[in-house]
């Protein structure tokens, strides 16, 4: 399967000399679930940024449908936070993709409502961000993110601000949405429990400068189950990570 | 009165007032010190209020201040006021102050405009594009303007004490006292600016009155007496005698005013006869009939400000303290006429 | 009751007033009664009303003048950092400077009355619709903008869309500040400044009671003042509740 993204050889320079990433190079195929993990500071966040064309490199090249100058809509990104416009109502903010590519509200209200219904909002379509739980906030942003039936899909640690329990429910309602669509997801995460549960690949990147580290396939088959976390694989992928994490940051 | 008499009626003023606590007496003007105001800095400066037991602190009035208010109030004791008109609105609003005393037998509020604009004659300065009066006029005069004179409100902008509009627009026309404004006016502005004396077109009222609480005037109408006795005779000492140290004082209080100034305003002053001329000269400086009075009042309703009887001019002035011929001796004595 | 004590506080003090007047028998040219005053409001309505309604024109042109001019040269700003440094002191200086000073000056230099009242009332109010609109013209959350970017927005939706809903919650806060400040503009340029006959508002009736020693008019007037900045504020509280109630957490009424 073709790459749909591909960092080769990047390096980014911020203006203030600042060297953020380090020659890194990656690629995701078209209906990949990556991860990109990694402490503070190691550039995964800008890695992400530079895939949503938010962001240039200093050197390197970036192949990405964001880049690109038709296909607009090819590309979706979920924030930490729920990013949602307060003064909208949970509707209009799944609307917003559409409207910016010029749909009118009536044109666009059945696809809307569809990726209400998925993410599990349909009742919520009039309510405002206010009055949402941070969970639900998350969905709808989720759901503006899939309204335009994107090709990649872009998160920078979406669930990090959550409680336990309403984590581990998105994670399987991310594996569940992923797996119903031909969709690649780039998924930047700190939590190494996390980014074994989902991907089917975890990038491991060091800090400063930032770089990647090592690469671990993740072989367990979808569904993935509650039982996968407690299972042998998963607490041996847990280790081989965190291990490499460990003498990334031990000083040479 | 025998002047032996006189001398022993001041000898003992003189040892009664040294002898107990002297009275203290604030005054209120109606501006900055200037000339106009120059008997009563005289009374101060050569201890004639001391003589007659008094000690007088003089309040000034300026641009945007309105003592008005402090009489009632009980906050001074005397105050200066402009014209009649002033206490008439008091009487009528049921304020209970008393005028005790004119010193002024012409009102000097004048209306000055530019020479060689037409405004030589009264009649055209109501046709003027502008008409710079402040707001003590506005409230009063003017009304009667308007009405005996058809002047207009449109062309009305408030005066702030400041010559330059006037000055740089020659059909403006502003208010001033003929004895003050044309002075500065031909320092700053180079010209002699036509003068029109509101007191020469019907504006007959008494001016620079000496008002006062009517509870004063009944519980302490020797003070009120002693008071107006002492600012009379400063008047004359003021007009009449060594200016030097009034002036000085004066310019204590208002650094922007020059003794060259307000010789030429003194020389005004006696030139149109605005203190010293009419009942004046018979009675004394601040004097005062109850005819005048009701003849003014009748001009004013005649002009609309008022209602025939609306005022109980019996209120209005109380001639018990004038009329006396107070200062006419000393006056004689410095040889004036 | 709860809703009733502002009225109920209100009426207990006024009849404290009332109740001083009568039991020290203060005089009504040093201390007017509430009876009397509303005596003098019914009975001299008709006049007070023509100069409260100059008032009202010359506090609102001026609110409107200040809305229109403070969110034009906020939007200014917002493009250019540039003009903004060069051009921020400036304003600054406008605010800064004292009314009561300015206003003899500007109505030696502008022909018109009304024009000068404006203009006085403008300069006092229009600084904090300024200086709050250009902070909620940049408040824009970072991650929407991005989000805008992505999605390829044109400039025109990134303002109707985004900037424009961004500033509304500063836009307002900056605009009851200036509601309050048109009106004491207005009637501290007419105080000093002001005019005769047609052309006047409340602030010259007041100057006139005042030098006519008509103490029961000067409170009369006064209270319609009072009320038109009562009315203002009130108004201003309900459009912020339309506008915002339902998303911004200033009209919020949670506490969790």
């Amino acid at each position: 399967m073709p790459p749909v993204i591909t960092l080769e050889h990047i390096e980014k320079r911020f203006d203030s000399g600042l060297l953020a990433l380090n020659d890194v190079s990656l690629q995701v195929d078209a209906t990949e679930f990556v991860s990109l993990l990694g402490p503070s500071g190691c550039g995964k966040s800008t890695v992400l940024r530079l895939a949503a064309g938010l962001e240039t490199a200093s050197a390197g090249q970036v192949h990405s449908p964001a880049l690109s100058t038709q296909a607009v809509a090819d590309t979706a990104f979920v924030f930490q936070d729920a990013t949602l416009m307060p003064w909208a109502s949970v509707f209009d903010n799944v609307w917003l993709p559409l409207r910016l590519a010029g749909a009118p509200r009536a044109q666009a209200t059945e696809r809307i409502h569809a990726a209400l219904q998925s993410v599990g909002l349909k009742d919520f379509a009039q309510a405002f961000p206010s009055e949402l739980s941070g969970g639900m906030k998350m969905r709808a942003s989720i759901a503006r993110a899939l309204v335009t039936q994107p090709r990649v899909l872009l998160m920078d640690e979406p669930f990090a601000a959550l409680d336990e329990f309403t984590r581990q429910k998105l994670n399987d309602d991310l594996l569940h949405w992923w797996q119903a669509r031909p969709l690649a997801v780039l998924f930047v995460t700190h939590s190494v429990f996390e980014a074994v549960y989902l991907s089917q690949r975890v990038m491991v990147m060091g800090a400063r400068p930032g770089r990647v580290i090592t690469e671990v396939a993740i072989d367990e088959p979808y569904p993935r189950s509650r039982a996968f976390r407690t299972s042998r694989s998963y607490v041996e992928a847990c280790a081989e990570i965190s291990q490499a994490l460990e003498s990334a940051q031990a000083p040479n | 009165m025998s002047p032996l008499i006189r001398l022993a009626l001041i000898a003992t003023t003189f040892a009664a007032g040294a002898a107990c606590a002297q009275d203290k007496v604030t005054f209120a003007t109606n501006w900055k010190a200037q000339a106009a105001h120059g008997g009563f800095y005289q009374a101060v400066a050569d201890g004639t209020y001391k003589k007659y037991g008094l000690d007088v602190t003089i309040q000034q009035g300026g641009p945007q201040v309105n003592n008005r208010p402090l009489l009632p109030a009980g906050r001074i004791d005397f105050l200066m006021t402009g014209n009649l008109l002033h206490s008439f609105d008091n009487v009528k609003n049921g304020v209970p102050t008393v005028v005790v005393s004119a010193i002024f037998q012409k009102d000097p509020q004048a209306l000055i405009a530019h020479p060689g604009q037409g405004y030589e004659n009264f009649d055209k300065l109501k046709d003027a594009p502008l008409a710079l009066i402040a707001k003590d006029g506005q409230f009063s005069w003017w009304q009667w303007l308007k009405v005996t004179h058809g002047f207009k409100d449109e062309v009305l902008k408030p005066y702030n004490y400041n010559l330059g509009p006037f000055l740089a627009n020659p059909k403006a026309i502003q208010q001033g006292y003929s004895v003050a404004e044309p002075i500065y006016v031909e320092n700053q502005g180079k010209f002699k600016p036509v003068v029109h004396l509101l007191a020469d077109h019907g504006f007959s009222t008494y001016s620079t009155l000496i008002e006062a609480r009517a509870d004063t005037v009944k519980s302490k109408p020797d003070l009120v007496q002693r008071f107006v006795d002492a600012s009379a005779l400063g008047w004359v000492n003021y007009l009449y005698g060594d200016r030097k140290a009034a002036a000085a004082l004066m310019i204590k209080d208002n650094p922007e005013m020059t003794e060259a100034e307000m010789e030429a305003s003194v020389a005004l002053m006696k030139q149109q006869g605005i203190v010293d001329s009419g009942e004046a000269l018979a009675g004394g400086i601040g004097a005062m009939s109850q005819a005048r009075i009701q003849d003014f009042y009748g001009q004013m309703v005649k002009a609309g400000l008022y209602k025939a009887g609306e005022v109980d001019l019996s209120k209005v002035a109380t001639l018990q303290f004038v009329n006396k011929k107070v200062g006419l001796d000393v006056k004689a004595k410095l040889g004036a006429k | 009751m709860q809703r009733l004590s502002p009225a109920l506080t209100l009426l207990a003090l006024l009849a404290a007033w009332e109740a001083l007047v009568r039991l020290a028998h203060i005089p009504h040219y040093t201390l007017p009664a509430p009876s009397l005053v509303l005596q003098t409001l019914w009975s001299n309505f008709g006049s007070l009303a023509g100069s409260w309604w100059f008032t009202l024109k010359i506090t609102f042109g001026a609110l409107l003048l200040a809305c229109a001019g403070g969110v034009l040269i906020a939007a200014v700003f917002a493009l250019s950092r540039r003009v903004e440094v060069a051009l921020f002191p400036i304003a600054v200086m406008l605010q800064v400077t004292p009314i009561v000073a300015v206003a003899p000056l500007i109505l030696i230099y502008v022909e018109s009355t009304t024009a000068a009242l404006l203009l006085c009332a403008w300069i006092v109010a229009f600084f904090p619709i300024l200086s709050n609109t250009v902070i909620g013209l940049r408040a824009a959350d970072a991650h929407l903008r991005d989000l805008f970017r992505l999605y390829r927005a044109t400039p025109l939706q990134r303002l109707r869309l985004l900037l424009v809903p961004s500033a509304l919650p500063y836009f307002v806060a900056g605009l009851k500040i200036s509601g309050g400040l048109s009106l004491i503009g207005a009637v501290t340029a007419e105080m000093v400044a002001g005019a005769a006959g047609r052309e006047t508002g409340l602030a010259s009736r007041i100057l006139e009671a005042s030098f006519r020693t008509e103490t029961p008019k000067m409170f009369a007037a006064l209270t319609l003042l009072v009320l038109t900045g009562v009315i203002i504020f009130w108004g201003f509280n309900a459009l912020s509740r339309a506008l915002l109630g339902r998303w911004h957490a200033v009209e919020s009424t949670r506490f969790d």
